[in-house]
C-alpha cells in the first residue's frame, strides 16, 4: 500500500486520498473547518494548511514574506514555504507532509484562527456550541494569544429563524458552507446559499423558501460552530454535564448509529447525534431520527398499573407482577414488538415456550415516508429481530381474533379502532415502555426501560445485529423488558435463568448455534 | 542490596534530621508550681490594668468599649475594615434596566469545587427581546453554609454577573435555610460601594447601544 509521512509517522492511503482524508482514516487530525469526509471539497476556511517537501528533483516553493523580529522590534525580510490545504491536495506516494512539526504551519494555523475569530462576537455564554466547538478547541491548542484588533466588530443577524428547525446565528459563522453543502449534497435540497463575502459573508435561505424537509437538523450537526443550533436542543443543556452512550436510532429500520446524549444528574436525554458509520448511516441522521430522544422521556410508563379505564391504578413492581401472572392462564397469544430489541424479544419467545403458547404476533409501527437517502419505509427498528425471535413468521395483530389472553410488549405500536375493539375484549397483560394503543386497554401493564436505558441489540434493514447500550438508568420503577419477563416468568414457575443481558445473549447465541436456519435473520424484502 | 518493601517498613531508607526530645525539670512535670506561675502573671496584669483604669490612665473597657484604646473590637456596633479584595458573599450584578446580567450558562456552577450554586436556566417569555437569544436564571441558589470562598465563580463568569465584592461576611443565622441565598436576594446585594449595575455595560439587542440585530439596522 502507498504511504505519506506524516510528521515523521506513516500512514497509508489509498488511490485518490487528500492528506487529511488519509490521517482520519488513521485517527490523526489535521486541524480543519470545512473539510468533512462526507462532503465535498471547499478549502474555504485554511486551517489545515500544511507544509510539503517538494517531490524529488523539484525546487520548493519559497515565498519572500517580511516577518516580526521581536528583537528588533521591526519587521525583517524572511522567506517561507508556500503552504498547501491539506484537505485538498492529494497523497503521492512517499510524499512527506508537515503539520504539527512545522513552525510555519503553527504559525500560519495560529493566524488563521485568529482571522476567523476577527469579527467573532465570543458569546460563548450564551452559545449552545459551548464545550464542543471548533473555534474553542482550536484557540485552546494552536492560538492561545488575545486578540489585537481594536475596533467594533461587524454586527451580523443572529437567531435568525431558518425554518422550524434551525435558528442562525451569522454573528458566529465562519462561512465553512458546510451547512450549504450538507443540503446541496446529501439532502439533495439546495436551499442555503452564501451570501456578500469577506466579513460580510453569512449564509441564507433561497428567497421564499425555508430550511425544510426530513434533513435540516444535519446542519447544526455539521456547522462546526454554534451558527445553527436546532430549536429542539437550543438553551436546553450545557454540553459538559452531558455523557454519552453509543446508541441506535429506534426511529426507521435503516438503524442509523448515533450517541445518545443524557445528563447523568436527571436522566434526561435532550439530543441524539449521529455517530460515523459508513457502512449504514455514513455521518447523517434524519430529523425524526433525531427526535426520537423524546421517547426516553415522553408518554413512559414508570409504575406498575393494575385494571382499565377508570379503575386503573399504579400498584408497586410486585404487585403488578402477581396481578400480570394470575391472568396469563389458559390459551396466551404472544405480541411480540418490532419496537424492541431483540434480546426482549428473545426473552419474550423463552417465556412463551414456557406457556406453551405457540400463537404469535407482531406489533410494528406503519410505514412511514422512506427515501432513498437514509429513511427507511419500515418505521420499526427491529422487524428482523422479532421477527426471528418469534420463530420467522408471527401473524399480524388484525388477525388476533379470540384469545383468551394476550402477553404483549411494546407501546409503540400502530393499531386501528376495529382492532382494538377486538384485542380489547382479551384480558391483556403488557410490558412497554411506552404508553401507546395497547397500553391503554392493558389489564396489567408492566413498566420496561426505554431503548435509552437498557442494552440491547437492533437488526437492521441490511441484517446487522447493531448493539446499543444504556445512557441513563431505568425510570421509575421500570427494568429492561428482558428482566420484567424473566421475572414474570418466576412469578409463573418457570426459571428462565436469565440474571444478567449476557445470559439472554449467551441463550441466544445458543440457539443460533443449534439451529442457525431458525435463528438467521429473515432475508430483506425485494427493494 | 534492594531488599523487599513488603512486611516491614524500611526506616533507614528516609533521611530525616534528629531532633531531640525537650527535656522537663521537676517542678515543670510537678504541674502545680506552672500553674502558680501563670495565675501569678495574670493576676500581675488584673492588679496593672485595674489600677491604671481607676487612675483614669486608660477608659474602661466594659463602660466604654468604642473609644480609643481599647485594642479588641466592640462587634458588631465596630467591624474591622476588610481589604479591598476581600472575598465576601456573593452579589448578582444587574443591567441597566435590573434584570441580573446572568445568562445562566452554568460557567460558575461548574468551576464551583464546593457545588454550591444551583441555577434554573429559563427562556425570556415571547415578546421580550432577548427571547431566542439567551436565557436567564429562573432560580439562583447558592448555599452559604457550603460555599468555600474560593472565588472559582467569579472568575469563571464570563458575563461579569457574579461578583463577591459585597464586604461582608455571611451573617449567623439562626436556621440553615437562612443560609441558603436565592435570586432576589443575591440581587438585592450591593458592592462596598453600594452599586448594583455593573461597569462595563454589554451590547445586547434591545439595548440602544446594540448595534443592530438586523441587517438593516446594522451599519453594514
Amino acid at each position: 500500500m502507498p504511504s505519506i509521512k506524516l510528521d515523521g509517522k506513516e500512514i497509508p492511503f489509498e488511490q485518490g486520498d487528500t492528506i487529511i482524508t488519509a490521517a482520519w482514516k488513521q485517527g490523526v487530525e489535521i486541524p480543519h473547518y470545512c473539510w468533512h469526509p462526507g462532503l465535498s471539497i471547499a478549502a474555504n476556511c485554511r486551517m489545515c494548511l500544511v507544509e510539503i517537501d517538494p517531490m524529488p528533483n523539484r525546487r520548493q516553493l519559497v515565498l519572500d514574506v517580511l516577518q516580526w523580529d521581536p528583537k528588533k522590534g521591526d519587521y525583517v525580510p524572511g522567506r517561507k514555504p508556500k503552504l498547501e490545504p491539506a484537505c485538498q491536495a492529494e497523497c503521492m506516494d512517499g510524499m512527506n507532509v508537515k503539520s504539527e512539526s512545522s513552525p510555519h504551519v503553527r504559525d500560519a494555523r495560529k493566524h488563521v484562527q485568529e482571522f476567523l475569530l476577527l469579527n467573532h462576537p465570543v458569546d460563548c455564554p450564551i452559545c449552545d456550541q459551548a464545550g464542543e466547538c471548533k473555534l474553542q478547541d482550536y484557540w485552546l491548542t494552536d492560538q492561545r494569544a488575545p486578540k489585537r484588533m481594536l475596533d467594533e466588530v461587524i454586527h451580523k443577524p443572529k437567531a435568525v429563524e431558518f425554518g422550524d428547525t434551525i435558528v442562525y446565528d451569522a454573528e458566529r459563522c465562519i462561512v465553512c458552507t458546510r451547512c450549504v453543502r450538507f443540503m446541496e449534497e446529501v439532502a439533495l435540497d439546495p436551499v442555503l446559499d452564501k451570501r456578500e463575502r469577506g466579513n460580510l459573508g453569512e449564509i441564507v435561505v433561497s428567497p421564499g423558501r425555508k430550511l425544510e424537509g426530513h434533513y435540516t437538523m444535519m446542519t447544526d450537526h455539521v456547522c462546526p460552530v454554534g451558527a445553527l443550533t436546532t430549536k429542539d436542543f437550543r438553551f436546553k443543556a450545557r454540553v459538559w454535564f452531558l455523557r454519552k452512550a453509543p446508541t441506535i436510532c429506534p426511529g426507521c429500520a435503516t438503524g442509523c448509529n448515533a450517541w445518545l446524549d443524557y445528563d447523568p444528574r436527571t436522566g434526561e436525554v435532550p439530543r441524539l447525534r449521529p455517530r460515523d458509520n459508513l457502512q449504514v448511516n455514513k455521518f447523517w441522521m434524519c430529523d425524526d431520527g433525531i427526535l426520537t430522544h423524546r421517547r426516553a422521556q415522553i408518554d413512559r410508563v414508570t409504575h406498575g398499573y393494575v385494571g382499565r379505564g377508570g379503575e386503573r391504578r399504579a400498584v408497586r413492581p410486585g404487585a403488578a407482577l402477581e396481578a400480570a401472572a394470575k391472568l396469563l392462564e389458559g390459551k396466551v397469544a404472544v405480541v411480540f414488538s418490532a419496537q424492541h430489541s431483540s434480546e426482549d424479544n428473545f426473552a419474550l419467545a423463552q417465556l412463551a415456550k414456557a406457556l406453551g403458547a405457540t400463537d404469535f404476533y407482531l406489533s410494528r409501527l406503519n410505514d412511514w415516508d422512506g427515501d432513498k437517502i437514509l429513511r427507511d419505509a419500515d418505521h420499526n427498528p427491529n422487524v428482523r429481530g422479532a421477527t426471528a425471535a418469534a420463530g420467522g413468521s408471527p401473524k399480524k395483530l388484525e388477525e388476533l381474533t379470540g384469545a383468551s389472553t394476550i402477553l404483549a410488549l411494546g407501546g409503540i405500536a400502530d393499531i386501528d379502532q376495529a382492532t382494538l375493539a377486538v384485542l380489547g375484549r382479551s384480558k391483556i397483560v403488557a410490558i412497554a415502555a411506552n404508553h401507546g394503543p395497547l397500553t391503554n386497554v392493558a389489564d396489567v401493564l408492566l413498566p420496561a426501560a426505554s431503548w435509552s436505558e437498557s442494552d440491547g441489540t437492533f437488526v437492521n434493514r441490511q441484517g446487522i445485529e447493531q448493539p446499543f447500550e444504556a445512557g441513563p438508568r431505568p425510570a421509575g420503577d421500570s427494568l429492561p423488558a428482558w428482566d420484567v419477563i424473566a421475572r414474570l416468568a418466576r412469578a409463573l414457575g418457570h426459571n428462565l435463568a436469565f440474571n444478567k443481558l449476557r445470559d439472554v445473549r449467551a441463550a441466544m447465541d445458543a440457539r443460533s448455534n443449534q439451529n442457525p436456519a431458525a435463528a438467521a435473520p429473515p432475508p430483506a424484502p425485494a427493494q | 542490596m534492594a531488599q523487599p518493601l513488603v512486611g516491614k517498613i524500611q526506616y533507614d531508607r528516609v533521611k530525616g534530621k534528629t531532633v531531640p526530645r525537650p527535656t522537663h525539670t521537676a517542678s515543670e512535670q510537678a504541674y502545680f508550681v506552672e500553674v502558680v506561675k501563670g495565675l501569678g502573671l495574670t493576676m500581675r496584669h488584673f492588679f496593672k490594668n485595674t489600677k491604671s483604669m481607676l487612675r483614669g490612665e486608660r477608659p474602661d473597657a466594659v463602660k466604654d468599649p468604642l473609644s480609643e484604646g481599647i485594642t479588641t473590637l466592640a462587634y458588631p456596633e465596630q467591624k474591622k475594615v476588610y481589604p479591598k479584595r476581600f472575598r465576601g458573599i456573593h452579589r448578582l450584578t444587574l443591567r441597566s434596566d435590573g434584570s441580573p446580567r446572568c445568562v445562566a450558562c452554568l460557567c460558575c456552577s461548574t468551576a464551583c469545587p464546593a457545588q454550591c450554586i444551583y441555577i434554573e436556566a429559563g427562556e425570556y417569555p415571547e415578546g421580550d427581546a432577548r427571547r431566542g437569544y439567551e436565557r436567564y436564571p429562573v432560580k439562583f441558589v447558592i448555599d452559604e453554609l457550603r460555599c468555600i470562598f474560593c472565588g472559582y465563580c467569579v472568575e469563571a463568569c464570563p458575563c461579569d454577573a457574579i461578583r463577591m465584592d459585597t464586604g461582608r461576611h455571611p451573617v449567623p443565622y439562626d436556621s440553615r435555610e437562612q443560609f441558603i441565598y436565592g435570586k432576589d436576594m443575591l440581587m438585592s446585594l450591593t458592592s462596598v460601594e453600594g452599586k448594583q449595575v455593573a461597569e462595563n455595560p454589554r451590547h445586547e439587542p434591545p439595548d440602544p447601544t446594540h448595534p443592530g440585530i438586523d441587517r438593516l439596522k446594522g451599519a453594514h
